[in-house]
C-alpha cells in the first residue's frame, strides 16, 4: 500500500514533488558538474604534465646555462661537485654560467656568433639569399658520448641523445653595403736626424771619396785640394747605406679599399622557429615518438633528407606532408606530422640527429639524454648515478616538468582541488536541506492526513515507512533529474570549451645568459591554449544518484519522525 | 454504574470512571474533562452535546483510544486503556474503532476505493481482499460507481458516506463519529444519519457521535450534555413500547456539580427527560 499510496502522492502532488526533487537534482547536478570539470583539469594536466612519460622518457639528462639573474635552479636536480661533461665546471646550477671550461664557453659563443651575417659573404648586391642558423640557447651541447656513458648505468633501459636548437631563418636580398673608396696617390716624406757615424762608417767614407779624387792625400788638418770639384755623385756613393735610405722618397700608390658600411639597409626577413633532432632508429625514446605521429609516416629509409612537422607549426605556415623544405641548401621533405607534448623541447621542425649536427656545426654534440629506466622505482638511483657519471649535469623528472607548469589551468586545478570537493559538499548539503525543509513542510501541511492515519490504526512506523516511501521516491526523481542536469551542464562546459593557458618554463630552449648578451630575444617559456572538458564520470553519476538518494532518505527519515510524533488526536482537531 | 447493568442486562463496552483530561497551554493547565463517570452498552448510539469546548472532542478522543486520561479510567471491553500503551492503542483503533470525522479526512490524493483500504493496511488484509472489502463498503454506502473518483470530484455527502465505508472497512465495534454533518447540508445530513443509524441497527455497531445538531442528536438512543468538561445532562430515549422513567446517567456528585453550573449559567438545562 505505501509504495501505491506513496505514487498517488508523488503523482498527483506532482508540483510539490517535483520542486524538491529539482532542489537535490540542482546538487547532484553540481556536484556530477564539479568532479566533471575537475576530472577535465586533471585529464588536462595529466596530458601536458606526462611529456616524458609519453615519449617513452623517464628522466632527461641536460645541461642547462641558467640565467644569471635567476634566482632558484631551473630544476631541481642534484648538482655534484667535481669536473663537468668531459671538462672543468658545471657543478651548480645557479653559478654554471662562471664555471663553465674554457671549451664549453668557446663553443657556445662560437654557435652563438653564427647569428652575425656576414653579408659580405653571400654574394654580389641584389642576389636573393635564405640563411638558417642555429644557436643552442640554453641548452648546452656536449659530447654525444655522454648518451653511452648514460646507457652503460644500471636501471638504464634506453638511453636516447637529442639536439634541440633555436633557428633563425633569414631571407632577403644583399644590400649594397659594401661601399668603394678611392685612395689618392700620396708621397711622404720623413725627416730623421741620423745617428752620428761611426769610427768605421767615417774611415770608409773618407777612404771613399779619397779614391775619387775628392779629398787630397795625408793626413792633418791644413792640407790644401786642387783639382776637379767634388760630384755629388760621389758623396752619394760613398754615405754609409743608413743615410742613402733617408732621403728616398715613400711612394704609396693610389689603391681601392672596400670598407663594409655599417648599418647596413637590407630587406632581411628574419624569423625563428626551434628545431629537434630525433634519433630515427629510436621511435620509441626521443624528442618526438612513432605515436605521436599524426599523419604521414616516422623517418623512412633516408632519414637525411627527411623532416617530421609539428602539427601546430605546420597549421600556421600551412605546411603538409609531402611538402619541400629548404633549410640551407639542403631539400628536405616533410613526411609526417607530429603532436608533441607541451612541456619538454618541444620544436617546430625535427631532423634526423646527424643531419641537425651536420647542419649546426655541432658534429658529434648532442644537449639533452632522454632516459629510459626498467622500473619507475629506479628513478632516484639513476638520477644520482648520472649525477656521479656525469658532474654537472641536470636531470629532470617527469615531477620536476610538472612543477614548472604554471597557467589558469594549474590554477584552475588547485581551485578545484581546493574547493571543487567543499563546494560539492555544500551544494548536495542545500540540496538536502532543501529536500528536509520541503518533506517538513509537506508533513506540517499534512497533519490532519497523517492524523487520520494514525487514528485508523496505522502505527508509527507505519507513517514513518510511507514518508520516506514518498521522500526516496522524490530522491530517485532528483537523481535522474541531477544526472540529466549535470549531463546538460558537462555537455555545456565540452560545447563551449573553456580555455585554460597552460605556461611552461625551464626546457623550453630560450633565453640564456649568451643569448641575452648576445641581444636575442627569445620566448623563454611555452603558452599554449588548452580547451577545457567536463567528461561524465560514472563514479560522479554513481555518487550523485546515491547522494539524491540519500537526500530523500536523510528527508524521509526527518519528515517521518516528525510525522510519527504527531498524536493521532490531531485528526479530530479543528484545523480549519 | 450497577444501575446501567441492571438496566440492560449486559456488560457495557466502555465505563468510565472519574475520567479527567488536562492539558498544559501556556504554563496553564487546562482541564478539557474534569470528571465523567459513563458507561457505553455495546449496540448503544449515543450523542454527546455540549458548546464548543465544553470537552465533546476530547471526551471522544478518550473513547476512540486516541488519547489517554490524566485522571480516572476507561475500561474498554474490560480493558483499561490509560495501560494500554501507544502499540496496543493503535493496534486497538485499528481492530475496534472506526472514525468519521466532521471535515471527512479523506486522503486527497487516494481515490475513494483506495481511502477505504487504508484502515486494512495495518490490519494486514492483503491487497486484493482489501479491494474487494472497499468495492463491498462502497456498494453499501451506494457509492459503488464512484470507487475510482478522488475526494475532490464527490460532493461533501459523498465524502462522507465514503469516510463511514472507511470506518467500516476492519468491522469494528465502536464508530466514534465528530459531527459527523457538521458540514453537510439537511438532506445529506439525513442521509448520513441513516446510514450511521442502519449501521447500529443491522451490524449492532456501537455509535458514539459528537455533535451541535438538534436532529441528529434525536436519532441518538442516549444524549449526554457536557459544559466544562462534566456532563451536565443525560437523557435516554427509550422505545416506545417500553414506558420507563429516565434513567440519571452522572453520578450523584457530577449531578451537583452540573447544578452548580447551571446555576452559574441560569437558563441551561440540567437535565432533559424524553418519553
Amino acid at each position: 500500500m505505501e509504495l501505491s499510496y506513496a505514487w498517488s502522492e508523488l503523482r498527483r502532488r506532482a508540483g510539490r514533488t517535483l520542486v524538491t526533487a529539482l532542489g537535490l537534482a540542482a546538487g547532484v547536478g553540481l556536484v556530477m558538474a564539479i568532479i566533471g570539470v575537475s576530472a577535465g583539469l586533471s585529464d588536462a594536466q595529466n596530458k601536458i604534465l606526462s611529456p616524458l612519460s609519453s615519449v617513452g622518457t623517464d628522466l632527461l639528462v641536460t645541461r642547462t646555462v641558467a640565467p644569471t639573474t635567476s634566482t632558484k635552479p631551473v630544476a631541481s636536480g642534484q648538482t655534484a661537485t667535481g669536473s663537468g661533461f668531459f671538462g672543468a665546471g658545471g657543478n651548480s646550477a645557479l653559478k654554471v654560467a662562471s664555471k663553465l671550461n674554457a671549451t664549453d664557453t668557446s663553443s657556445l659563443l662560437v654557435a652563438n656568433s653564427t647569428v652575425l651575417t656576414d653579408l659580405a659573404k653571400l654574394g654580389p648586391a641584389g642576389t636573393k639569399f635564405t640563411h638558417d642558423f642555429f644557436v643552442p640557447g640554453t641548452l648546452i651541447t656536449f659530447p654525444s658520448q655522454a648518451t653511452a656513458v648514460v646507457s652503460k648505468i644500471s636501471g638504464v633501459s634506453a638511453a636516447v641523445g637529442a639536439l634541440s636548437l633555436s633557428a633563425v631563418h633569414e631571407s632577403g636580398t644583399v644590400p649594397k653595403t659594401i661601399a668603394t673608396l678611392k685612395t689618392a696617390r700620396r708621397t711622404l716624406e720623413t725627416t730623421t736626424k741620423p745617428a752620428t757615424p761611426t769610427a768605421v762608417q767615417l774611415a770608409t767614407t773618407i777612404g771613399c771619396l779619397q779614391n775619387a779624387g775628392a779629398l787630397g792625400s795625408g793626413t792633418g788638418s791644413s792640407h790644401t785640394r786642387s783639382g776637379p770639384p767634388i760630384s755629388k755623385a760621389v758623396i752619394l756613393r760613398c754615405l754609409p747605406p743608413t743615410y742613402r735610405s733617408y732621403i728616398s722618397k715613400v711612394v704609396v700608390p693610389a689603391q681601392t679599399i672596400q670598407r663594409v658600411v655599417a648599418p647596413p639597409k637590407t630587406d632581411t626577413n628574419t624569423s625563428t622557429y626551434s628545431v629537434g633532432g630525433v634519433v630515427p632508429s629510436s621511435p620509441d625514446t626521443g624528442l618526438v615518438t612513432r605515436s605521436q605521429v599524426t599523419a604521414g609516416h616516422w623517418y623512412d629509409a633516408k632519414p637525411a633528407h627527411e623532416l617530421l612537422v609539428n602539427t601546430a607549426y605546420a597549421s600556421t605556415h600551412k605546411i603538409s606532408v609531402g611538402d619541400t623544405l629548404t633549410i640551407d641548401k639542403m631539400t628536405f621533405s616533410v613526411v609526417g606530422l607530429v603532436a608533441p607534448t607541451l612541456t619538454g623541447n618541444v620544436a617546430d621542425l625535427y631532423f634526423d640527429l646527424p643531419t641537425l649536427q651536420t647542419l649546426s656545426t655541432n658534429a658529434s654534440r648532442v644537449n639533452e639524454v632522454l632516459v629510459s629506466v626498467h622500473d619507475a622505482s629506479q628513478v632516484a638511483a639513476v638520477t644520482a648515478a648520472i649525477h656521479r657519471a656525469l658532474p654537472g649535469a641536470q636531470v629532470l623528472t617527469a615531477k620536476d616538468l610538472a612543477d614548472q607548469v604554471s597557467g589558469s589551468l594549474s590554477n584552475a586545478h588547485k581551485l578545484a582541488n581546493d574547493l571543487g570537493g567543499a563546494l560539492a559538499i555544500v551544494v548536495l548539503l542545500a540540496g538536502f536541506a532543501i529536500a528536509v525543509l520541503l518533506t517538513l513542510g509537506n508533513v506540517a501541511k499534512r497533519v490532519r492526513e497523517i492524523g487520520s492515519l494514525r487514528a485508523m490504526g496505522w502505527s508509527r512506523g507505519l507513517v514513518v515507512r510511507q514518508i520516506l516511501a514518498e521522500t526516496v521516491g522524490i530522491g530517485v526523481l532528483g537523481g535522474v533529474l541531477g544526472i540529466a542536469l549535470g549531463a546538460v551542464i558537462c555537455g555545456i562546459i565540452d560545447a563551449v570549451g573553456p580555455s585554460l593557458s597552460v605556461t611552461s618554463s625551464g626546457l623550453a630552449v630560450g633565453a640564456s645568459t649568451v643569448s641575452a648578451l648576445l641581444h636575442q630575444s627569445t620566448s623563454g617559456s611555452i603558452t599554449t591554449n588548452i580547451a577545457l572538458n567536463a567528461p561524465i564520470k560514472l563514479t560522479a553519476v554513481i555518487l550523485g544518484f546515491f547522494g539524491a538518494l540519500l537526500g530523500g532518505v536523510l528527508a524521509g527519515a526527518l519528515g517521518g519522525w516528525r510525522a510519527a510524533r504527531l498524536a493521532p488526536a490531531t485528526a479530530l482537531r479543528d484545523l480549519g | 454504574m450497577s444501575a446501567d447493568r441492571a438496566a440492560s442486562g449486559v456488560s457495557p463496552l466502555y465505563v468510565l470512571e472519574g475520567v479527567g483530561r488536562a492539558y498544559a497551554k501556556d504554563g496553564i493547565t487546562v482541564e478539557a474533562v474534569r470528571s465523567v463517570d459513563l458507561a457505553i452498552e455495546p449496540g448503544e448510539m449515543v450523542a454527546l452535546e455540549g458548546p464548543s469546548g465544553s470537552g465533546k472532542s476530547t471526551l471522544l478522543q478518550l473513547l476512540g483510544a486516541l488519547d489517554v486520561p490524566t485522571r480516572g479510567s476507561i475500561r474498554f471491553d474490560g480493558r483499561e486503556l490509560a495501560r494500554q500503551s501507544d502499540a496496543e492503542l493503535t493496534q486497538l483503533r485499528s481492530r475496534e474503532i472506526g472514525f468519521v470525522f466532521q471535515h471527512f479526512n479523506l486522503i486527497p490524493t487516494l481515490t475513494a476505493a483506495e481511502n477505504v483500504e487504508l484502515p486494512m493496511v495495518p490490519a494486514g488484509t492483503p491487497r486484493p481482499q482489501r479491494q474487494i472489502r472497499a468495492r463491498e463498503l462502497l456498494a453499501q454506502v451506494g457509492l459503488s460507481d464512484r470507487a475510482d473518483h478522488l475526494p475532490s470530484r464527490l460532493s461533501g455527502g459523498e465524502q462522507q458516506r465514503v469516510a463511514i465505508a472507511r470506518a467500516l472497512a476492519n468491522h469494528p465495534r465502536v464508530v466514534i463519529a465528530d459531527e459527523p454533518t457538521g458540514n453537510l447540508d439537511s438532506t445529506t445530513a439525513k442521509e448520513v444519519m441513516a446510514l450511521l443509524s442502519g449501521l447500529r441497527s443491522t451490524a449492532g455497531v456501537t455509535i458514539v457521535l459528537a455533535t451541535h445538531d438538534e436532529d441528529v442528536a434525536r436519532s441518538a438512543q442516549r444524549r449526554i450534555q457536557l459544559r466544562d468538561g462534566l456532563i451536565v445532562a443525560a437523557t435516554r430515549r427509550r422505545p416506545p413500547v417500553k414506558k420507563a422513567a429516565p434513567v440519571p446517567e452522572a453520578k450523584p456528585a457530577a449531578r451537583k456539580r452540573a447544578a452548580t453550573a447551571a446555576l452559574r449559567e441560569p437558563g441551561t438545562r440540567t437535565r432533559r427527560t424524553t418519553s
